[in-house]
């Protein structure tokens, strides 16, 4: 949930997306559910030579499931907020786990 | 639409239906093969793929689709180095994860893999 | 050691020591990371900073006696999300 709100805060913001079949493209982070399925806008390709089905689309959605990594722009992340965060989700699971 | 599945096909279809899983429902399917600067086409009709099958859907801009420097071919002609290719990529593949597995000690993930 | 003492219970616990620092991970497709862990869940999704990656690429046909040449690639990204799937293991830094 916390990485979800992370990729929410991160909409209208350019992003890469590296696929598990080193697929990776580059665009506007347009939408993000709780699956992390990304849609991208207005994308770019790397290595479009090896992926030439991709030179005619503009627009996608990719399934969470097949993503590898996600570069995010750094000056757009706040890295004491997601500390902070991280623990107080880790602490907060902690406690449920002790009273269950 | 274009939708790219986790075995490397690329259907181009119309998207007639989808849900949360990204199951879809693709009309008047073709499956799209790429050799070079050659793709080819073959009619498949209608499909209901799983969604955990999908890597992704991609919507085709028809004015950038006019600038793609691809020339369409048979597909039966195109089938067979698309065959070969696959078939030598999937050799390659097997050396190199055997290789890392006896040096480095990286797992061999076998099967389908990630290699889609 | 008394598990009250050093606050470990559960493995996770051992990358929430670890935030903010620079880890070592271990990934599926023959890849390695360091970089500075910022958050995670528990799914084992990361983010992570001022990271380098590292690839072993294989070139089968460079093979000398069998063996093949494995050949490591790096390079560094600013700010990373990894998904967790991929994940084989997250290493603390080491401590002295």
């Amino acid at each position: 949930m916390l990485i979800f709100s992370v990729f929410k805060t991160l909409t209208d913001q350019t992003v890469t997306v590296e696929l598990k079949n080193d697929l990776s493209i580059t665009g506007v982070l347009k939408s993000v559910d709780q699956f992390l399925n990304i849609r991208l806008d207005n994308i770019k390709v790397a290595d479009e030579a090896r992926h030439p089905h991709m030179m005619a689309v503009k627009n996608c959605f990719i399934r969470g499931s097949v993503v590898r990594y996600v570069q995010l722009p750094a000056e757009h992340v706040d890295t004491q907020l997601l500390e902070d965060a991280t623990r107080r989700g880790t602490r907060k699971h902690c406690i449920l786990a002790r009273v269950t | 639409m274009l939708v790219i599945l986790r075995d490397g096909r690329k259907l181009h279809g119309v998207l007639r239906s989808y849900d949360q899983f990204a199951n879809l429902v693709l009309e008047d399917t073709v499956e799209r093969i790429y050799h070079g600067n050659a793709f080819a086409e073959s009619w498949r009709g209608l499909f209901l793929i799983r969604g955990e099958n999908v890597v992704l859907l991609g919507e085709i801009d028809l004015d950038r689709e006019d600038d793609v420097p691809l020339k369409q071919v048979d597909y039966n002609i195109l089938i067979d180095y698309h065959k070969q290719e696959a078939e030598s990529k999937k050799e390659r593949e097997e050396a190199k994860s055997q290789i890392l597995y006896e040096q480095k000690g990286f797992c061999k993930e076998g099967g389908e893999g990630d290699g889609y | 050691m008394d598990p009250s003492v050093t606050g470990i219970q559960e493995p996770f616990d051992l990358i929430r020591l670890s935030l903010s620092e620079r880890v070592f991970v271990k990934l599926r497709g023959d890849r390695q990371l360091t970089g500075i862990l910022h958050a995670y869940d528990g799914h084992m999704n990361l983010i992570m900073s001022d990271v380098e990656e590292t690839i072993m690429i294989v070139d089968p046909e460079a093979a000398t006696n069998g063996q093949g040449v494995v050949n490591i690639a790096k390079r560094k990204m600013e700010m990373l999300f990894v998904r967790g799937d991929g994940v084989i293991l997250v290493s603390p830094p080491a401590r002295t």
